[in-house]
């Protein structure tokens, strides 16, 4: 009994050794940069950049601007559409994979893009997608199209390269979820008399549910913030909350409107994932209680 | 495992010997590589790519120096890096607005105008317009430059030869302007026959009404980054931006494809400057390396690596071997972009206009 408890008490005395370089990095490159973010939304701007320690809401005022709250809705669009293009292209891929005997090879081919700088990925969607590109004259080859579709400089070319960056995000957790579940399940589903979609959809993705919401933060985040794609592939339609965040540093000189839609961001993000996480968690919970009504009622019988 | 204990500690110092060791070599390199030289090292914060490496290389081996180049992308970052207390350079490149900035802030060294005999081939038209420093107190012309617009000939035959182009319907969606708020909103107001650098709010509103409703709409979009590419490979007909941009992207055999030209009308224009920091080291040698660039010989040499005209030197242009890609009299009307101030937020409402919404 003693000893057990030394132990534990030295572990935990361990356990704060072992944590303290993750501490320190959060707090070096996650906490400390966020303060100053909300810091600097409060402050007045300077005229040169940079912030005057003067304390001010004219940053939050200025985001209440039809121009911005537009670019905001814009955003919430273009990232939503992706998010769920990806998703449902991610699930079958992640299935494949998992039922699949050469899974490493399939890992292998959705990893190995990231090796290739994502710059030079976006350009490569340039090639492809403008009007004298691959799909455009590929399309004129087969003597389906004769002038040219207008496929890039707009929203659906920034959501497909959107879905492309972001789709491997997606298919791994998917794909780990998957391989873990036992797809005895879903053979006797069927046995019990459900439909194919119905073992799917009753069966298979509620106990995937974990592996589709980190999919989902995965994706969702990154392409709310996105910035480069929209700014390379996008045109007159498709500037987004990323692009006001770095112009409004780079170009007019108002770092704390910069940091206040930052804030909004951040705040919005964190409501999601926590909001997924509880609802996921419940879901859990409640699946237990069931389990635990059937359990009890079948002892009672 | 004390075994193991023992030969992971070996390991560790040795791999940490081998760190310091390292360390020693290298740092014995530079030491003994810069007192060979002189001993002195002149630093220098400059755009990427503005300044030929063989200049540099000459200047290096004719004062026995050696020269630390390092780079800025825009006159924002620089800004920031100095104010934020980057310190050690001995000649920074700013842009005009900026150049006025770090003047009235006190950034900067005055210039010894003995030490720099070179200083009178500077174009005096180009200081004529730099009215924030016509004497060359604190700064010296480096590069004068202005946008203008490339039409591919190939694929265009007949337009006009002005800032109009962009409201010609015909050639919709196979236009570019640049996604730079003073550089448009410029271009509007000068072909409106106002100042580039207007405040006046029915001025604004002016050029606002000409790119929203004649010029936008036949536009596919603003684009800074890959219109050269676009532009090369024949998916944009014309596009605004900087010569050495647009031809960087084409080979050779292709420029006579091109016509680059500035709109008469004018436009805004830029003039980056040499400037010594206050916080300088080497304040002769920056004044020895600012004399030597302004050598006609040498600057005719940076003029023909970029194909720029001869706008800030009166002797170098007779001297360059290559065809500039625009002539400097084509920039007479073309006025300097001055940094406006609290006045920079009229220009951000209206930019919104054109930039967020479709």
């Amino acid at each position: 009994m003693n000893t057990h408890h030394l132990q534990e008490r030295r572990g935990r005395r361990l356990g704060i050794t072992y944590s303290a370089p993750m501490g320190l990095w959060l707090t070096v490159f996650f906490l400390v940069p966020l303060g100053i973010i909300i810091l600097y939304s409060f402050l007045k701007k300077g005229l040169y950049g940079g912030v005057e320690w003067e304390f001010t809401l004219s940053a939050y005022q200025q985001m209440f601007n039809p121009n911005f709250m537009r670019v905001l809705f814009r955003t919430l669009w273009v990232a939503t559409l992706a998010t769920c293009f990806t998703i449902l292209l991610a699930l079958p891929c992640g299935y494949a994979m998992a039922r699949s005997r050469n899974q490493v090879l399939w890992l292998a081919l959705v990893i190995v893009p990231f090796w290739t700088n994502s710059l030079i990925r976006i350009y490569a969607w340039i090639a492809i997608l403008s009007s004298e590109g691959f799909v455009n004259e590929a399309l004129k080859a087969i003597g389906l199209i004769s002038e040219s579709l207008p496929l890039i400089y707009n929203q659906g070319a920034v959501i497909t390269v959107l879905i492309y960056m972001y789709i491997p995000f997606a298919i791994l957790p998917l794909f780990t979820t998957i391989d873990k579940f036992d797809f005895q399940l879903l053979e006797a589903a069927r046995d019990l008399g459900a439909t194919k979609a119905e073992s799917i959809v009753k069966v298979l993705l509620p106990n995937i549910r974990s592996g589709i919401i980190t999919a989902l933060i995965f994706t969702f985040i990154p392409i709310f913030g996105a910035y480069t794609v929209p700014l390379l592939v996008g045109g007159k339609d498709s500037y987004l909350i990323g692009n006001i965040i770095v112009d409004q540093v780079t170009k007019t000189r108002n770092w704390p409107l910069a940091s206040a839609f930052s804030l909004v961001l951040t705040v919005l993000s964190t409501i999601g994932v926590i909001w997924m996480m509880t609802s996921n968690a419940s879901e859990k919970a409640r699946q237990k209680s069931v389990v635990q009504v059937a359990d009890t009622n079948g002892g009672l019988s | 495992m004390e075994r193991k204990n023992h030969t992971r500690k070996l390991t560790a110092i040795l791999a940490a010997a081998l760190v310091i060791a390292t360390l020693v070599l290298a740092t014995g390199c530079t030491k003994s590589d810069a007192s060979a030289r002189g001993g002195k090292t002149l630093y220098l914060y400059n755009w990427t790519y503005y300044t030929p490496e063989s200049v540099i290389e000459k200047f290096e081996k004719e004062f026995g120096v050696k020269v630390v180049l390092d780079y800025f992308a825009s006159n924002e970052d620089m800004f920031a890096k100095l104010k934020a207390g980057g310190s050690g350079y001995d000649i920074v490149f700013p842009s005009q607005d900026y150049t006025s900035i770090m003047i009235n802030q006190k950034m900067v060294h005055e210039i010894d105008h003995a030490k720099i005999p070179n200083l009178r081939y500077i174009n005096p038209m180009i200081l004529e317009k730099a009215t924030y420093d016509p004497q060359m107190r604190w700064s010296v012309p480096y590069s004068s430059g202005a946008t203008g617009i490339a039409v591919n000939k190939t694929k265009v035959s007949s337009y006009a030869r002005d800032w109009s182009i962009f409201a010609d319907t015909r050639l919709k969606g196979r236009m570019s302007m640049l996604d730079d708020m003073r550089e448009v909103m410029g271009d509007a107001l000068a072909h409106l026959g106002y100042s580039v650098n207007s405040t006046d709010p029915a001025e604004l509103a002016a050029a606002q009404k000409l790119i929203n409703e004649q010029w936008k709409p036949n536009l596919v979009k603003f684009d800074a980054e890959g219109f050269a590419k676009s532009f090369s490979t024949g998916e944009f007909w014309v596009v605004h931006g900087y010569a050495e941009a647009v031809f960087e992207e084409l080979d050779e055999s292709r420029w006579g494809e091109v016509d680059f030209f500035l709109p008469p009308e004018g436009g805004p224009m830029y003039l980056d400057s040499m400037v010594i920091p206050t916080g300088a080291k080497n304040v002769e040698l920056a004044h020895e390396f600012i004399n030597f660039i302004h050598r006609p010989e040498i600057y005719a040499e940076f003029l023909d690596r970029f194909h720029y005209p001869a706008t800030v030197h009166t002797e170098a242009g007779a001297l360059m071997t290559v065809q500039p890609f625009y002539r400097g009299e084509d920039m007479a009307a073309y006025e300097l972009k001055y940094d406006v101030g609290e006045d920079l937020d009229k220009y951000n409402e209206i930019w919104q206009t054109i930039r967020y919404v479709n």
